[in-house]
């Protein structure tokens, strides 16, 4: 009884600094991405069109603008604002990006996944599916992990009285 | 009713009003953090339709009066002096970011070596990234055949984010050189250089090459991590003294 309160209190003084890190990693990665991506807008669209996933006319926008949405919800979690709602956005964002890598794996497809820039056609032995799931995965733990316990420290949303 | 009750039941309406007016300012702050997220990545793409679509620039000024060149399936296309001592053998897609930042780092050095006659750039438009790779390494076929080719060449560098359709390659080459002739323009919009840019994607296959830029210098591959222009510039004034 004592053992389970000490460790809960233990875990409440630590928990919002995991999720602090959570976020700034989170934030890290997003805008190492969106940023790399938004310097070369033709090779983000032709990375999008690699994927042979999304209609003709949506592979500009989305390679246009889906970096600025990763820049976006970079500063938001790096600024800690609104923390809960970020998460699940980001997350679902995650969850879309892994099952268009699988997609692509079950296809036979040999193209980067063009995360952090570059992108495009790879020769066949050159393909890195399996370490690109596996780091995505870690990442959506991380937001999972900000879904459930969005409190951390130095962020605005204690400001915007978000969490206690 | 008692003063104490009016009291609490004060404090309980203060209370709801206070959670009441917090509810309301957070409402508003996930609104406006939305209209702003929503705006940045609608500006964004709107920013991103412009380095795209936009007219193309002049590159910095560069004497276009060169040869006219043939163009032949499998040659790259020659800048400079065929007899001059330095032999700069350029890999590059007219897309590929790395490809640009090369350009700026040290195409104005190269330009001059092959002013001066100390250097000459054999280039291999290679087109892998996207369609205008392709459209960009055929018309500056056409520009080469033109006699325009060196300041084709750094104006197609100088606006490396262009999508490069047609109106933007001939809009290019009215930046470069006084009236482009009617044949550039056919060259450019039927891609009369098709075979001969697929020949280069092939050449540079069979000779190794799978990645942009890839230099070589008289044969001997350059390590670009480590070069500067100072070093390309001993290496070029070494072979011209030899």
């Amino acid at each position: 009884m004592t053992t389970t309160t000490a460790s809960r209190s233990r875990l409440r003084t630590i928990a919002p600094w995991i999720s602090t890190s959570a976020r700034l990693v989170l934030a890290a990665v997003f805008l190492a991405a969106g940023t790399l991506k938004v310097i070369d807008p033709s090779g983000s669209v032709a990375a999008v069109r690699a994927y042979e996933l999304a209609p003709a006319g949506w592979e500009t926008l989305i390679g246009w603008g889906l970096p600025f949405v990763e820049i976006g919800l970079g500063l938001l979690l790096a600024l800690g604002f609104h923390t809960r709602a970020v998460a699940i956005i980001s997350a679902a964002l995650l969850t879309l990006l892994i099952a268009a890598v699988i997609s692509v794996a079950a296809r036979g497809l040999s193209i980067d996944c063009g995360c952090f820039g570059g992108g495009g056609q790879v020769p066949p032995g050159e393909t890195r599916y399996a370490s690109e799931i596996i780091r995505d995965l870690g990442l959506l733990l991380l937001a999972g992990w900000l879904i459930w316990r969005p409190q951390s420290r130095l962020c605005l949303d204690r400001w915007n009285g978000e969490s206690r | 009713m008692s003063a104490g009750s009016r009291r609490a039941r004060e404090l309980a309406r203060q209370q709801a009003e206070a959670v009441a007016k917090q509810q309301r300012q957070r409402r508003i702050a996930l609104l406006s953090t939305l209209v702003v997220f929503v705006l940045l990545v609608g500006g964004g793409i709107a920013f991103q339709a412009w380095r795209t679509l936009r007219e193309p620039s002049a590159p910095t000024t560069v004497d276009p009066s060169l040869t006219p060149l043939s163009i032949a399936d499998g040659k790259p296309i020659v800048l400079g002096s065929a007899d001059a001592p330095a032999k700069v053998t350029l890999y590059e897609d007219f897309h590929c970011p790395h490809c640009a930042e090369f350009e700026k780092k040290f195409g104005p050095l190269l330009t001059a070596a092959q002013h001066s006659g100390n250097a000459a750039t054999e280039l291999y438009p290679m087109s892998f990234i996207d369609s205008g790779s392709a459209a960009a390494a055929n018309a500056m076929a056409c520009a080469a055949e033109a006699g325009f080719g060196l300041a084709y060449y750094r104006g197609l560098f100088a606006n490396s984010t262009l999508q490069w359709n047609d109106d933007q390659l001939v809009a290019l080459a009215e930046q470069v050189t006084p009236a482009p002739s009617d044949a550039f323009r056919t060259c450019v919009t039927t891609r009369a250089h098709t075979s001969w840019v697929s020949s280069i994607n092939a050449t540079a296959e069979a000779n190794g090459v799978n990645s942009t830029p890839t230099v070589f210098l008289n044969g001997t591959q350059l390590d670009l991590a480590s070069l500067t222009p100072q070093t390309l510039q001993t290496m070029i004034d070494e072979a011209a003294t030899r």
